[in-house]
């Protein structure tokens, strides 16, 4: 249950910058969760370890969990999170260290030892076929077979309706998973969970892609887990969602655990330090003074119309305009399916022409954006939502990536000037303070923080004029947050101005200048920052519905 | 085991004083060198082109291929002519290899090479004996034509959204229709004998283009001196500078590698599918006359199965069919690997059916010693192996 206790090696590696004592950490963690102390915990990790070639990922890592209790992990990208849940979830073949599952050693080498022992895990990109009903999905490789030997399906159907049930969703289970939303889907994977008589449930960032409501509705399916003794593991780099969830809190740092504490009591402040190491206070407001004065927009957009598209899970946007001055930072809020991704991406090009229509100016002039390419060449770039699939080549270095909008600048005569690029993406990549081995790393071995900052650079090196960020800092940790915003605050005050779309209000009043609510694919209201509060964006994103819902 | 960068860079000192960054640089005062810069040393140099050339396991099957070559053979192996001989055998599917790894790295297939070989090399001999083309006119014609066909391919498969697999398969057959139909199912010699009862000027200067024996520059260079050797080496290095040396290849990379990170970089996905099966189709048409020279005729059913042959070059080079991945020089040496495979089998008088089983398993090895993650899982397996002994455990 506690944890073993630290070696001399052990404490002299931690840097004690924040004058975090760990032995008050571990009296707090053995004296928390009064209610199930007195019970053995379900499972238990000690001194767990991984090393890949050149990295130790985790180190002496221990973690326990209680039946029905909610553990949280939180830890910077990079930490040791995702490492920490593969080991538990079977997905590396070796590792050092001990797991106890109610009290016994047990191993897991494969995923299927994991799934034996009742230890389900839903990751963050989910695992559905997407051209499969929800019910084959919940019973993918242990299909329910009549006595002919084919697939039953009556039998299968109202099973997963049953478990369906319990996760709260009203969804066909004859339903194609491709034709589900995301957060339908996240419930989904907890039904398939819930049929395999899951007793520990590892959720890796359940809610990044869910509005507010859906997320209420997940935290009422996790309760009802809880109360029936499963016990969770939750990875959540947000502290309001652990506040309500979470019983305690466990944090890791670079590879090694950090502390634990009950989660009642904890501070934020307390929290953070300990996963950055540094003291982080509450992130700055944008301040008044660097607010561009009244000037000729450098972006105006009137009146965008597109069409929706629902195999592409697109919603339509009727009539938005919007203005961005040079130097402005204008954030787009509204709730899932407001249409913000679509009017970033409509401005950015990524539309066929003949699904839109609006008038555009950049700079006063016309502005027609038919294609990404003609964007950048204006100098309008996007930020997309998704990194991985929208914005990276994964397989390809930070090189590749970094200079692939911007290679024209480095051409003679048609070719690559091997010298000047580098030049140019080193200066970018240390500038952002990307934090790779090289640039010639492969990118997809960078954490999350590191990757949209090559996203970022990528950008920088064609000289934007304007620069659409959606969800600029999903997935991303609190210090490369912070480093982000500063870096958003210091190109505006050269004078390029942002549209901004983010899911999280804190982060949009902490961000913007101005902000524009969508709903349904229309503005509906307008703040400025400064004194907007939650409640009244809140108000406006949730506002006009039962007027729109004729029109889409 | 030595810690990573990002671990041992953090400076937490002064990040304290520090706590948000107020810099925009913050960042990267943390020790963080950003190495292969412009002032990278001689051996980042080599590391960062190296991984351009093919994998080292390519190289080691080469080394291997050889010297078992000599082993058995000797002499009869180790000579010029011998190996200038296998290689001119083995250069039009080089070509079309070469092609081939453009459209692979982009993430798809030409299945339509071996049929547009066969369309080049009639046509090169129906221009050489009925139209009385000159050489140096014939080859380009030949290379216009294959890239008409290859722009075929290229339409259907970035315009019309059909899968390369599908669109090139049609074209397979469609290709081959067209020459059979055109030839009259026969084949067309290319040696023509003059009035004189010599080989007419023409057919002479054709037969440079692929007969063995017959050299560029007199009898002086024996290796390059032979066209298919020279053609073929010629394309390697064009196609492997513009691959890594222009914007265009490096679009090649990033349409194969995430087609959606690509369009939203800018990137003009349709126009570069387009040009890879074209520049496809125009390599083939090259192949073509250099088959007809070599065979002495142009056979309607020139090429058949050549597109696997090219295939199976590209991916012992250490492509992926799933794209982004792979590099021409790695293709060029999964060529030499198949070529000189053929020949030491052959000199060892290996039956051909024993042939076609080895260079199958030879496929299914590259492809699985080649994989990037092979060194890291025998470096698991191994751990894991001496994790069971004492010494290992105490490690822990």
């Amino acid at each position: 249950m506690t944890p073993p206790e630290p070696t001399a090696a052990d404490n002299a590696q931690v840097p004690n910058v924040i004058g975090y004592d760990l032995d008050t950490a571990r009296s707090q963690l053995s004296a928390a969760p009064s209610a199930a102390s007195a019970e053995a915990p379900l499972l238990e990790m000690r001194g767990i370890g991984k090393s890949f070639p050149g990295v130790q990922a985790l180190r002496d890592v221990s973690l326990s969990v209680r039946r029905g209790e909610v553990v949280a992990l939180l830890g910077e990208n990079g930490a040791g999170k995702s490492t920490l849940i593969n080991v538990l979830s079977g997905v590396f073949g070796h590792y050092d260290g001990t797991i106890l599952l109610d009290g016994e050693p047990v191993d897991i080498h494969t995923p299927a030892d994991a799934q034996r022992l009742g230890i389900s895990t839903i990751h963050q990109e989910l695992n559905l076929v997407p051209d499969m009903t929800v019910a084959d999905n919940i019973f993918l490789g242990r299909e329910r077979r009549s006595a002919a030997g084919l697939v039953d399906r009556r039998d299968t159907n109202a099973r997963a309706r049953a478990l369906l049930e319990r996760v709260g969703l009203t969804v066909s289970p004859r339903r194609l998973v491709r034709q589900c939303r995301v957060a339908e889907q996240q419930l989904i994977e907890v039904a398939k969970a819930l049929s395999l008589n899951t007793r520990v449930l590892i959720m890796d960032e359940p809610t990044s892609a869910l509005a507010d409501a859906e997320v209420r509705r997940l935290f009422e399916v996790i309760r009802s887990l809880t109360a029936d003794g499963v016990a969770i593991v939750y990875i959540s780099h947000r502290l309001e969602e652990l506040e309500e969830l979470a019983d305690s809190v466990n944090v890791l740092r670079d590879g090694r655990w950090i502390g634990a504490r009950s989660m009642r009591g904890a501070s934020r402040d307390e929290l953070i330090r300990m996963m950055v190491g540094r003291s982080v206070a509450d992130l700055p407001r944008r301040p008044a003074d660097a607010r561009p004065t009244d000037e000729q927009p450098r972006l105006s957009v009137r009146d965008l119309h597109l069409d929706p598209d629902p195999r592409a899970g697109r919603v339509g946007l009727n009539g938005v305009s919007l203005d961005v001055r040079p130097g402005e930072i204008v954030g787009l809020a509204g709730l899932m399916g407001a249409g913000r991704t679509e009017t970033l991406e409509a401005v950015f090009g990524a539309y066929p022409a003949r699904a839109f229509r609006g008038s555009f100016l950049l700079d006063g002039r016309p502005y027609q954006p038919h294609s990404p390419k003609q964007a950048i060449r204006r100098g309008v770039v996007l930020v997309a939502e998704d990194r991985k699939q929208q914005s990276l080549v994964l397989d390809a270095s930070v090189k590749f990536n970094t200079s692939l909008a911007a290679l024209g600048r480095y051409l003679s005569f048609g070719w690559v000037r091997g010298r000047r690029e580098r030049a140019a993406v080193s200066d970018e990549v240390r500038r952002l303070g990307v934090k790779t081995s090289g640039i010639n790393t492969r990118v997809g071995t960078l954490s999350g923080g590191n990757q949209q900052k090559v996203v970022l650079a990528k950008w920088l090196l064609t000289d934007p004029r304007v620069i659409l960020l959606d969800e600029p800092t999903r997935g991303i940790d609190v210090g490369a947050k912070s480093e982000i915003y500063e870096l958003v605050n210091a190109l505006a005050a050269q004078g390029v101005g942002f549209v901004v779309a983010s899911s999280e209000l804190p982060e949009l009043l902490r961000m913007s200048d101005r902000i524009v609510v969508l709903s349904e694919g229309r503005v509906t209201a307008e703040f400025d920052a400064e004194h907007a509060d939650q409640e009244q964006i809140l108000e406006a994103a949730m506002g006009r519905r039962s007027v729109i819902a004729r029109t889409s | 085991m030595t810690t990573p960068p990002d671990i041992s860079g953090r400076q937490p000192a002064s990040s304290a004083d520090d706590p948000v960054g107020t810099e925009v640089t913050a960042g990267a005062t943390g020790g963080n060198p950003v190495p292969d810069g412009p002032a990278g040393g001689p051996v980042r140099r080599a590391r960062r082109i190296l991984p351009l050339l093919g994998s080292l396991q390519g190289y080691i099957g080469l080394v291997l291929i050889v010297l078992i070559g000599i082993g058995t053979q000797g002499g009869r192996f180790a000579n010029v002519d011998n190996i200038t001989n296998a290689i001119g055998y083995f250069a039009p599917r080089g070509i079309l290899a070469v092609g081939m790894t453009l459209v692979i790295i982009a993430a798809g297939i030409d299945l339509s090479v071996g049929s547009l070989l066969a369309v080049g090399s009639t046509a090169a001999a129906w221009l050489l004996t009925d139209a009385n083309w000159p050489v140096v006119a014939i080859v380009p014609a030949c290379m216009v034509i294959g890239a008409v066909f290859g722009l075929a391919n290229g339409a259907g498969t970035g315009l019309l959204r059909i899968q390369s697999f599908v669109m090139t398969l049609a074209m397979m057959t469609i290709a081959r229709g067209i020459v059979r139909e055109f030839s009259n199912n026969t084949s067309i010699g290319t040696v023509v004998i003059g009035s004189n009862g010599e080989l007419a000027p023409g057919s002479a200067q054709f037969q440079k283009l692929g007969t063995p024996g017959a050299r560029l520059f007199g009898g002086d260079v024996p290796l390059l001196g032979y066209f298919p050797v020279l053609a073929l080496v010629v394309v390697v290095i064009v196609f492997q500078l513009v691959l890594t040396r222009t914007r265009f290849g490096r679009h090649v990379y990033a349409v194969g590698g995430n087609p959606t990170a690509a369009r939203l970089s800018g990137v003009n996905v349709t126009a570069v599918t387009i040009a890879v099966f074209t520049l496809s189709g125009l390599l083939a048409g090259l192949a073509g006359p250099i088959s007809a020279a070599y065979n002495a005729s142009a056979d309607p059913q020139a090429g058949l199965g050549y597109e696997l042959d090219a295939i199976a070059a590209v991916v012992i080079g250490g492509a992926s069919l799933a794209g982004g991945r792979g590099s021409v020089v790695g293709t060029f040496i999964g060529a030499l690997i198949l070529t000189l495979l053929d020949n030491v089998l052959g000199l060892n008088s290996v039956s051909a059916n024993w042939q076609l089983i080895v260079k199958g398993l030879i496929v299914v090895v590259a492809v699985v010693i080649q994989r990037p993650e092979l060194f890291s899982e025998l470096a698991a397996w191994l751990r894991r192996t001496l994790h069971r002994s004492p010494a290992g455990a105490a490690r822990g």
